[in-house]
């Protein structure tokens, strides 16, 4: 066979395949002969699958994996579909016509083509059919047919290797994506993939089945390229061959994928022997005739061809790294999946906890690679090592190689201290994966909703020992990759298919009983009937037949378009409404200036034209309304001097159709600052103007853009000077100045929720804005707060504009409400975020977008939970900017657990990171900030740690040791910097209340990734990286962030997710510097004339560098701040106290920081 | 003996209102946690009883120590001393913001409170019929030792 061109040549035949994180499942069933799914009582391990139906011996049903891609790829049209195909596209479009998913089923399938049918389920979702023509021009030498006839395509595997490559590829592929964590051998998977044309292109990256723990994103899958084939011949030989290789080979080293993880070869060989037999012992050859099993064909000629070699020989062991893994393996995740993904799962699992999260990751993982689930849809293969069968196997060996990592302490009796060698402390790599892989291919993205433990405690009991928080985050409306967006599905007049009692919608871990007339709500239980419209049969396995073309059966994260049953009201239009301080201070700082040019120029940008609404109020001691009448040429401006008691002074034409009176509002935004470029009334009526803005929006609600610019000093709310009071601090009063001073905060922010109308703040201080009362109307609302203390056009402008600019013009959606359904037995008991609740469990989001994530925490109502998995599923039902009602919903799964050390195992320190600072800054405002330290952040680090040390100190008496997971290695790191973090540090003198506050309002809505650069800081060479470096991002080497590493001669950048600090040595040389900031800025010594014109390659460099830096993190506009080396205070404010391992000013640096918490840890264990 | 009557037939009435109030804030509170109210609707119908609550159990316990009914004071007093301390902290209304997170505390709160309530009204029952009786007693006994005469 030759090679088959690489995928990515093949974009458009096969555009979902070229994309890596697309993840096809892989076939639903799983070939004939398996042995039925039992979740085994002893394992607690399983991770979630799919629901197979026990009571077919033959096969287990597996979900397909979520089909991450966008676009759904109607099957050739030869196939045979089931004829409920919601969504098909005509064959021949090209994946790249995704969206319309509801379309009505264009091509009705004769259930009796088996051929077609049998390949087509097990082809990973859409992607892989590709229609007929497009097959011979991908891979240039494929067997067409061979899919096509059951018959053959099931002797084919058993007799030639060839052919069993082939099929393996197909069914397999899918997990070979998977297998991305995992150590995957490209050369097998590619081989399959060669021989089957349809087959390759489901190389989609499935995740590993083993996910939950491993942060370790599946490879991108790699358009298969050609190099597979030829390895391929040379592979099968060589599997018998490698078996009886002795574990020092790597399985994995074929994969290109950078995992170094040593994996104990046996547990993985083992696995794989049992999944191979399993197979070879029961294969069906007569299931591939019959049409229903055709899709489990697939995954049956998957392991026949695997199990002929590998029966006898293990898997693992397959040839060495086959030559072209290396240029294969990240190319082809699909393929390579197919032979590999046995072992590489087999073989990853044991391995995979302990290196996973900060090690493991490649920067091959794309940052947001599939979340996907690692579960694929294989079956067989998968089972082995997913399985209960394989589990303990896996886990005994766990259990001697690495169950724990743990770091030399030597505290002995000389030094008191305790010294630990600061070089050996875990630290994150530069491209560590923020989410963990899920467990389950039919989970949402982790960055969608993430459990900050991927394995939930059973009981209550083991609840109580694990002292981390226990909770998820969610963020609905994450941005997602390119390719990865959600589908949108129309049920149209059949509504949306929810179960009668919880309400829970339809999601892939349905059970569809009763021959497809009923489906068992995952979440409660309850058997629903199945409405005619949405009736299909089930095959063999139990699954949908239709399985494939519908993304809720199939992925973890859809959008439904809601029916009129969803609206309380029709759908809002995008409402904008700016509500302006003008008072002498805004006009000094020039804010007015840059925020109506940056209105004006976003007006054309505004979400949903032509529906969009804006209005604009502005105030300083009295409140002047503007009427945009359509019909005016000029805007009409009225003045209410009354604060008692503001009133409208006219009803209509102050909040107006943008589309319509875009004229006047161009007017008024080009006339304001000239209107009061003399204002000198220094009064600021805040109260007032927010009744006013109240009752001009409460009968639309939208967002209100609050700028602010001095203290509210006139009628209502109004506010006193309490920030500079540093008595307050270490007496129980100081948590009130973290709170709003005057309840009518509170009460207006619980108005504007009630009416929909979200606030967004912008405040810019000279002096203290009290932005703990005046944040607290975006706190309930669903708002963010922007902050620019001192704020100065040359400096923080751009800053602003981009900020503003980006408020107004992201996607929002309006009239928003989240909530999160779990299984019965537990329930989420406390939220954490800017939102309001409406009821127990019911988050109202007025306005809500892709910058907000939200936590809560999990807590158990039963004793013992019985059920093997728990089920979550987060809705969010709101209306968009084109007036489209919709509800997003992720559902994702995680195993219930007996053992403690599966928790650890699958924790996810992101999560508990987000988790744990949420609410240690909750409970800032209740209590002294030294207590929180203690309590929120310190105590609990011990609490697990000792816990972790219960479990294994005894087994393993490590004397000055400490014994920590491998999956919270970076913890204790991250609680350092959560308790060396603007808002929690020091005390009064460490940082103004205001910014204090900015901070705790900014973590309080941001996102996993975000917040973990906060918390410990990107920090690398900048001269180097300039001078010699390409500019390419992934070639940063990140330095510890200690002073130490600040070398006098260089030029260092910490990127802490908010801003820029670059650090200038003072011996750096002259040249660099003027190179970097222009002669002038060097010259006098003034960074604020720093010109980055690009002139030369330095700052060209840099310009780049800044640039591919913000696109990373598109939520907030980082600023550069340049220091130069003993700046001081200038220098310890930005530089050194962002220097988490340090120890300045009586703080704790990493060395004693692991040191204290060793003997915590050691003293009451 | 009248003012006596009165006395605790004025008590009689203002603490089956307190009963009452407590009784319909916890309604609201449990109507709120079984999602049969909105938190706005709801924080607004407790608040407004929060303070006739409040002024009825304070004015009778300014009533009791005036009349001297010092074990009526002593009951009535922790309750008292609980209700100003709230006022004064401005603590007393319920936050509609974070009503979720308080909800477990003031149900506890207001339980307490009613069974304060109850056993005031026990009380009160008691020393009314009491009162009555030996008043109706006492008169019968004037009316007898009249008539006798």
């Amino acid at each position: 066979m030759a090679s088959t061109p690489p995928r990515q040549d093949v974009p458009p035949m096969l555009p979902d395949a070229s994309s890596a994180r697309a993840q096809p499942y892989s076939s639903g069933p799983t070939g004939v002969g398996t042995q039925p799914f039992r979740p085994s009582t002893q394992n607690q391990g399983t991770y979630p699958v799919p629901p197979f139906r026990p009571d077919q011996t033959a096969s287990y049903a597996f979900r397909p994996p979520p089909n991450q891609g966008p676009v759904y790829r109607p099957p050739p049209s030869t196939s045979d579909r089931a004829s409920g195909y919601p969504y098909t596209q005509s064959s021949s479009q090209p994946a790249s016509a995704g969206p319309p998913l509801n379309q009505p089923p264009s091509v009705s399938s004769t259930p009796g083509s088996l051929s077609s049918s049998s390949y087509y389920p097990r082809m990973p979702a859409p992607p892989q059919f590709r229609p007929p023509s497009a097959v011979p021009s991908s891979s240039g030498q494929v067997m067409m047919p061979q899919p096509s006839l059951p018959g053959q395509g099931a002797s084919a595997y058993s007799k030639s290797p060839i052919t069993g490559p082939v099929s393996m590829s197909q069914t397999v592929n899918p997990l070979a994506s998977t297998a991305g964590p995992f150590p995957v051998q490209p050369a097998i998977l590619n081989q399959p993939s060669m021989s089957t044309v349809g087959l390759s292109r489901t190389g989609q990256n499935v995740p590993g089945p083993f996910s939950t723990s491993s942060r370790s994103m599946p490879i991108n899958p790699v358009p298969s390229s050609g190099p597979v084939l030829p390895g391929i011949p040379q592979s099968l030989p060589g599997m018998p061959v490698s078996n009886q290789n002795p574990a020092g080979q790597h399985p994995a080293g074929p994969v290109s994928t950078p995992v170094n993880q040593p994996p104990p070869m046996f547990t993985s060989q083992v696995s794989n022997q049992m999944s191979v037999n399993r197979q070879s012992s029961a294969p069906a050859p007569g299931s591939f005739s019959s049409p229903p099993k055709a899709p489990t064909a697939t995954p049956a000629r998957g392991p026949p061809t695997f199990g002929l070699p590998a029966t006898s020989a293990p898997v693992p062991n397959i040839p060495p790294p086959l030559p072209n893994s290396a240029s294969v393996g990240p190319g082809f995740p699909g393929q390579m999946g197919t032979y590999n993904v046995p072992q590489g799962q087999g073989l990853s699992n044991p391995s995979q906890y302990p290196p996973a999260f900060g090690s493991v990751q490649s920067a091959q993982y794309p940052q947001y690679a599939s979340g996907a689930p690692s579960l694929t849809s294989d079956g067989q293969l998968n089972r082995a090592t997913a399985y209960p069968g394989a589990a303990p196997l896996y886990q005994n060996v766990q259990g001697l190689v690495e169950e724990f990592q743990s770091l030399s302490m030597i505290s002995g009796p000389g030094s008191m201290e305790g010294s630990v060698d600061a070089s050996a402390l875990p630290r994150p790599e530069l491209q560590d994966s923020d989410y963990p892989v899920q467990s389950s291919p039919a989970n949402c993205h982790g960055r969608y909703f993430q459990l900050t433990c991927n394995a939930l405690p059973n009981s209550q009991s083991l609840a109580a020992r694990w002292h981390l928080p226990l909770g998820a985050v969610s963020h609905p409306l994450a941005e997602a990759p390119l390719n990865e967006e959600v589908p949108v599905i129309d049920f149209g007049s059949s509504g949306i298919i929810r179960c009668r009692r919880c309400r829970t919608y339809i999601n892939p871990f349905a059970v569809f009983t009763d021959n497809g007339r009923r489906w068992k709500c995952n979440l409660c239980n309850l058997n629903n009937e199945v409405p005619s419209d949405y009736y299909c049969p089930l095959d063999q396995t139990g699954r949908r037949t239709d399985v494939h073309e519908r993304p809720e059966l199939s992925r973890g994260s859809v959008e439904f378009i809601a029916p009129a049953e969803y609206m309380v009201r029709p759908p809002m239009p995008p409402v904008y409404f700016f509500l302006i301080d003008v008072s002498f201070s805004a006009i000094k700082t020039g804010m007015l200036q840059i925020a109506v040019d940056t209105i004006k120029s976003c007006l054309d940008k505004l979400p949903g034209y032509p529906r969009t609404q804006i209005g604009f109020l502005t105030f300083d001691s009295a409140l002047h309304f503007y009427s945009l009448k359509s019909t005016l040429t000029q805007p009409q401006m009225m003045v209410v001097a009354d604060l008692e008691d503001p009133f409208l002074p006219m009803p209509d034409d102050l909040l107006v159709n943008l589309s319509e009176s875009k004229s006047v509002v161009e007017a008024l935004l080009n006339s304001l600052p000239s209107m009061f470029k003399d204002n000198l009334n220094v009064e600021s009526a805040v109260g007032p103007a927010l009744r006013s803005v109240f009752m001009i929006m409460s009968q639309l609600g939208g967002k209100l853009l609050f700028f602010q610019s001095s203290l509210p000093s006139l009628g209502v709310g109004r506010l006193k000077m309490r920030g500079n009071d540093q008595r307050v601090y270490g007496t129980d009063n100081e948590p009130s100045l973290r709170n709003p001073e005057d309840p009518f905060y509170k009460q207006m922010a619980a108005d504007f929720s009630k009416m929909q109308i979200s606030v967004n703040l912008y405040a810019f201080g000279d002096s203290y804005v009290d932005l703990a009362s005046l944040g607290t109307l975006s706190k309930y609302t669903a708002g963010q707060v922007y902050f620019y203390p001192s704020f100065q056009p040359n400096l923080s402008g751009e800053k602003f504009r981009y900020e503003l600019a980006r408020d107004l013009t992201r996607e929002t959606a309006w009239e928003a409400v989240l909530r999160i359904r779990c299984g019965k037995g537990m329930r989420f008991s406390k939220y954490h975020g800017h939102f309001m609740l409406r009821s127990s469990d019911l988050m109202a989001l007025p306005a809500v977008d892709c910058d907000k994530a939200f936590a809560m925490q999990l807590t158990l109502d039963e004793t013992l939970l019985t059920t093997q998995n728990a089920y979550f599923q987060s809705a969010l039902l709101y209306t968009s900017s084109n007036g489209e009602r919709r509800i997003r919903v992720h559902t994702a799964a995680a195993p219930l657990v007996s053992d403690l050390n599966e928790m650890y195992r699958a924790a996810d320190t992101g999560a508990i990171m987000m988790l744990m600072s949420r609410i240690a800054l909750e409970s800032s405002l209740v209590s002294k900030l030294d207590d929180v330290r203690q309590q929120a952040v310190q105590s609990k680090l011990v609490r697990a740690f000792r816990e972790y040390q219960n479990l294994f100190g005894v087994q393993h008496p490590l004397t000055g040791r400490l014994i920590y997971p491998e999956s919270l290695k970076l913890l204790p790191l991250y609680c350092l910097g959560l308790y060396k973090c603007l808002a929690l540090r020091g005390g009064h003198t460490n940082a103004t209340l205001d910014e204090r506050l900015f901070a705790t309002f900014d973590m309080m809505v941001m996102s996993v990734p975000r917040l973990l650069s906060l918390l410990y800081p990107v920090m690398f060479r900048l001269d180097e990286h300039l001078l010699h470096g390409d500019a390419d991002i992934k070639a940063i080497q990140r330095l510890p962030l200690t002073s130490e590493k600040l070398d006098a001669r260089g030029a260092f950048l910490v990127n802490d997710g908010v801003r820029f600090i670059i650090w200038l040595g003072s011996v750096l040389p002259v040249d660099f510097s003027i190179q970097l900031l222009g002669i002038e800025a060097v010259q006098s010594g003034d960074f604020n004339k720093a010109v980055f014109d690009g002139n030369n390659n330095v700052s060209k460099r840099f310009a780049t560098l800044l640039k591919s830096l913000r696109s990373r993190n598109p939520a907030v506009f980082q600023q550069c701040h340049f220091v130069r080396q003993g700046d001081q205070p200038r220098e310890g404010f930005l530089v050194l106290f962002n220097m988490v391992e340090d120890r300045p000013a009586g703080l704790v640096g990493y060395a004693d920081w692991m040191s204290q918490l060793f003997r915590q840890v050691k003293q009451k264990a | 003996m009248e003012w006596e009557l009165m006395l605790w037939l004025l008590s009689f009435f203002s603490v089956a209102a307190a009963l009452g109030f407590v009784i319909y804030q916890l309604m609201c509170l449990s109507d709120l946690e079984l999602d049969y109210i909105n938190p706005f609707d709801s924080a607004s119908s407790i608040n407004k009883f929060v303070l006739p609550e409040f002024i009825i159990q304070g004015s009778l316990a300014g009533l009791y120590l005036l009349t001297g009914h010092w074990i009526m004071v002593l009951i009535n007093a922790p309750m008292t001393y609980y209700n100003v301390n709230l006022f004064l902290k401005r603590q007393h209304l319920v936050d509609v913001t974070e009503i979720f997170n308080v909800l477990g505390k003031e149900k506890k709160h207001r339980l307490i409170k009613l069974g304060f309530y109850v056993l005031m009204f026990f009380i009160v029952i008691y020393r009314l019929v009491y009162t009555a009786v030996v008043s109706i007693i006492e008169g019968d006994n004037v009316g007898s030792h009249v008539e006798s005469f």
